[in-house]
């Protein structure tokens, strides 16, 4: 044949099976100019700090003795190895993009439930998104730099408290996937066994049917029995699996409503109480039920002292030693000792407590409850 | 979430009502199982054996529960009279007279005698009620060794149970006399639910108020021709005043009347024994006549005066009866009690050996005594006692 015949070409382009990246036999580093012809293993690797992609042996030869500069013509960047790594998306564009969002979310992270109006939600959104725009666009980079530092400082407590929440989130919400996995499995496990049960059953039943016929009982009687066997068997084991699916069904309503799926909001608006003013006495109100206290008593020693220098001078009112007088009157008159004593004297013999209190030498000191 | 409180719950927070209030029976109670408490003590330092005490197995020659409280009473008006000798004001001696009274409920004269206890007290009460005189002005016109005075005073404040507020009449009787004059003049403070019919309606029915039994201790009595006119009715009060501070000051103090009454209702008991009417009618501008407390309410005043009334001075003992008694205490009182100064002068040094502690004391001065001898030399102190 003739030597001329085109041997068939390769596939110009195909998919990695282990990373399923779209490998072509054109791609070529940039900087050693080594093509995948020549060996098949050539993997790309690219920096975040400016994007230019080489092969993995560029990777090691150049950066493995420390931080050095970006060797393609024009970035003289410096680049350090531990920072390359595997393209995630065709378009570099998008790779910067989603690396941009992802470093302007880490720190914007508040929720729709932080916010009391959705005018303030959707500002904040709005401050967010122009951040994020003039970042991967190159607009105004010293102004939003210092604008998202500014931020950073501001509510760096927040941030972390809601990163918290978020990784908090995440587990939770996993968690509560395996369990609901876990339940689907030993339920269908269960249902297996019902059905091998129910096999088993059907299978005994004929067998005890036919060992009855062998040994000779009347062939109808044995024949009702065994399927009034059969059916009270299937009765009870029906009654079971409704038992089953109605618990089922009550934990299911209950696990709902525990709030795997809860759709939460704007937070609600709480205005905050205004402050009591402050009461010295804390909620005491000396109440005078036995006599209302007059403005003036004729009594000579209240006369007196009302008019006296000494007494008055230093703001000191009267009135309050007839206010003072006056409960010290009636204080204890509605108290009947011999009725309030007696009755505590049973409460703690019921309690089983000795309320005596006896001295120093005749006894030993017992304390009242 | 306000919380009132009216007079009758103030007083339930007083340690006079949570601690020192009994009904008559709990009273009796506890002097019962303390004279008991004695006695068996009595039996460890005069052994039955031994001693001429007992007889049949029973405590002869020891005071009996009676004497010992006739003892006690001779000494309460005791302090009453030391108060007045030395003129303090009256809180004093009632508070004096109450601290007693306390003590006595939970120690026995078998243990302490009151001769040895009441000078203590009246010393702490003239403290508590702030009018203090310094123990050596005390001591010396007590004719007493101020020791003798401060020893037993811890032995109090332990059976007092350290509370020392002793609630008294004297200041709501004159609450009582100020609102009394008012309701003379014509003027009232009106109290809710209860029906007056006004000031002036009041003030006719003062005027024309019963006369006092007979039996009343006040002095007044009506006059013989005229109406009476308000001024009448004044001086109608004020020796009603009188005559029940002077029942305050003697019967309330030496029975019972604090341990089983407060102390408004002993005033007004008081009061009532000076001059029923009158305490009756101001009954009637202060109780709702429908309220189930005013029943309870005046026959507790009823029974407080009975109390009072039934006390006499012959109840006393006289002194001739007091010093048999206390010969006769001579002879069985615990003898571990004996020396008060001294168990005082160890306790207050902590206990260990008296001999040791004095050395260690005199070492310390001497020591101190050079250092200060050293400072005040003109070169400094020496240094390594050298040069």
């Amino acid at each position: 044949m003739s030597r001329i015949a085109a041997p068939k070409a390769a596939p110009v382009s195909k998919r990695d099976p282990r990373t399923g990246v779209v490998q072509s036999q054109d791609d070529v580093c940039p900087v050693c100019k080594s093509a995948r012809y020549m060996n098949p293993s050539l993997r790309f690797l690219v920096n975040p700090e400016c994007y230019h992609k080489m092969c993995e042996s560029c990777v090691d030869r150049i950066f493995s003795h420390g931080p050095a500069a970006c060797p393609i013509k024009g970035c003289g960047r410096t680049l350090r190895k531990h920072r390359f790594r595997e393209q995630t998306f065709e378009d570099i564009k998008v790779e910067r993009e989603v690396d941009i969002r992802k470093k302007v979310g880490a720190t914007f992270n508040r929720r729709e439930e932080d916010f009391e109006t959705l005018l303030a939600f959707n500002d904040y959104l709005n401050d967010v998104e122009d951040i994020t725009f003039n970042l991967i666009n190159g607009i105004d980079l010293e102004e939003t730099n210092k604008k998202f530092e500014a931020y950073t400082r501001a509510h760096g407590k927040e941030i972390e408290e809601n990163a918290q929440m978020a990784v908090q989130e995440r587990q939770s919400f996993s968690a509560a996937q395996k369990l609901e996995r876990q339940q689907a499995r030993e339920r269908r496990e269960a249902a297996r066994r019902e059905e091998e049960e129910e096999k088993r059953e059907v299978e005994e039943n004929r067998r005890d049917v036919l060992n009855r016929l062998a040994s000779g009982a009347d062939a109808e009687t044995v024949a009702k029995e065994g399927q009034r066997v059969q059916l009270k068997k299937r009765m009870d084991r029906q009654a079971a699996t409704e038992r089953q699916r109605q618990l089922q069904a009550a934990e299911d309503t209950q696990s709902e409503r525990n709030g795997r799926f809860i759709i939460k909001g704007l937070r609600t608006k709480q205005k905050p109480e205004p402050e009591a003013p402050v009461d010295p006495f804390g909620g005491l109100r000396l109440v005078d039920s036995y006599f209302t206290l007059q403005d003036d008593y004729i009594w000579e020693g209240i006369q007196e002292a009302s008019k006296d220098i000494k007494q008055t001078a230093g703001g000191y009112d009267v009135r309050d030693y007839a206010h003072r007088s006056l409960v010290a009157a009636f204080s204890g008159l509605g108290v009947f000792v011999a009725d309030e004593m007696t009755q505590r004297g049973q409460l703690a013999q019921n309690d089983c407590a000795v309320s005596e209190s006896v001295g120093f030498k005749d006894a030993e000191m017992i304390s009242a409850s | 979430m306000t919380q009132h409180l009216n007079e009758d719950d103030l007083y339930r927070t007083s340690s006079q009502y949570r601690l020192w209030s009994f009904s008559p029976e709990s009273l009796a109670t506890l002097r019962r199982k303390t004279h008991e408490l004695a006695i068996t003590r009595a039996s460890q330092y005069a052994p039955k054996s031994k001693s001429s005490l007992w007889q049949d197995g029973t405590a002869v020659d020891c005071l009996n529960a009676e004497e010992c409280l006739r003892l006690v009473q001779r000494y309460l008006d005791q302090v009453r009279t030391t108060s007045d000798h030395f003129k303090w004001p009256v809180p004093v001696k009632a508070t004096a007279a109450q601290y007693l009274a306390r003590f006595y409920l939970s120690n026995s004269p078998l243990t302490y005698p009151p001769k040895e206890i009441y000078k203590t007290v009246l010393f702490l009460a003239c403290k508590t009620e702030a009018t203090h005189m310094t123990l050596s002005e005390y001591a010396r016109r007590i004719s007493t060794p101020a020791d003798e005075v401060l020893a037993p005073e811890y032995k109090v404040m332990q059976a007092l149970r350290f509370t020392l507020d002793v609630r008294q009449p004297y200041r709501g009787l004159k609450g009582v006399l100020m609102e009394l004059l008012n309701l003379a003049e014509g003027r009232v403070g009106e109290v809710e639910c209860v029906e007056t019919g006004g000031a002036k309606a009041l003030q006719a029915e003062m005027l024309a108020l019963e006369v006092p039994a007979r039996t009343a201790q006040t002095m007044w009595s009506a006059k013989a021709a005229g109406k009476i006119e308000s001024k009448d009715v004044m001086d109608r009060i004020n020796a009603a005043y009188s005559a029940a501070r002077t029942i305050l000051d003697g019967p309330a103090l030496l029975t019972d009347a604090y341990f089983l009454f407060t102390p408004s209702q002993i005033l007004l008991a008081a009061l009532h024994l000076a001059d029923e009417p009158l305490t009756s009618f101001y009954l009637r501008t202060k109780l709702p006549l429908d309220s189930d407390l005013r029943p309870k309410i005046l026959t507790t005043i009823a029974a407080c005066a009975e109390l009072l009334a039934s006390f006499s001075g012959s109840h006393i003992l006289s002194k001739d009866e007091r010093a048999a008694l206390e010969q006769k205490l001579e002879g069985c009182r615990d003898p571990s009690t004996r020396d008060l100064v001294g168990s005082h002068a160890v306790a207050k040094r902590g206990g260990d050996g008296g001999e040791e502690a004095e050395e260690k004391a005199r070492k310390k001065k001497a020591a101190r005594e050079k250092h200060l001898k050293e400072g005040d030399d003109l070169f400094g102190p020496s240094l390594n006692g050298k040069g």
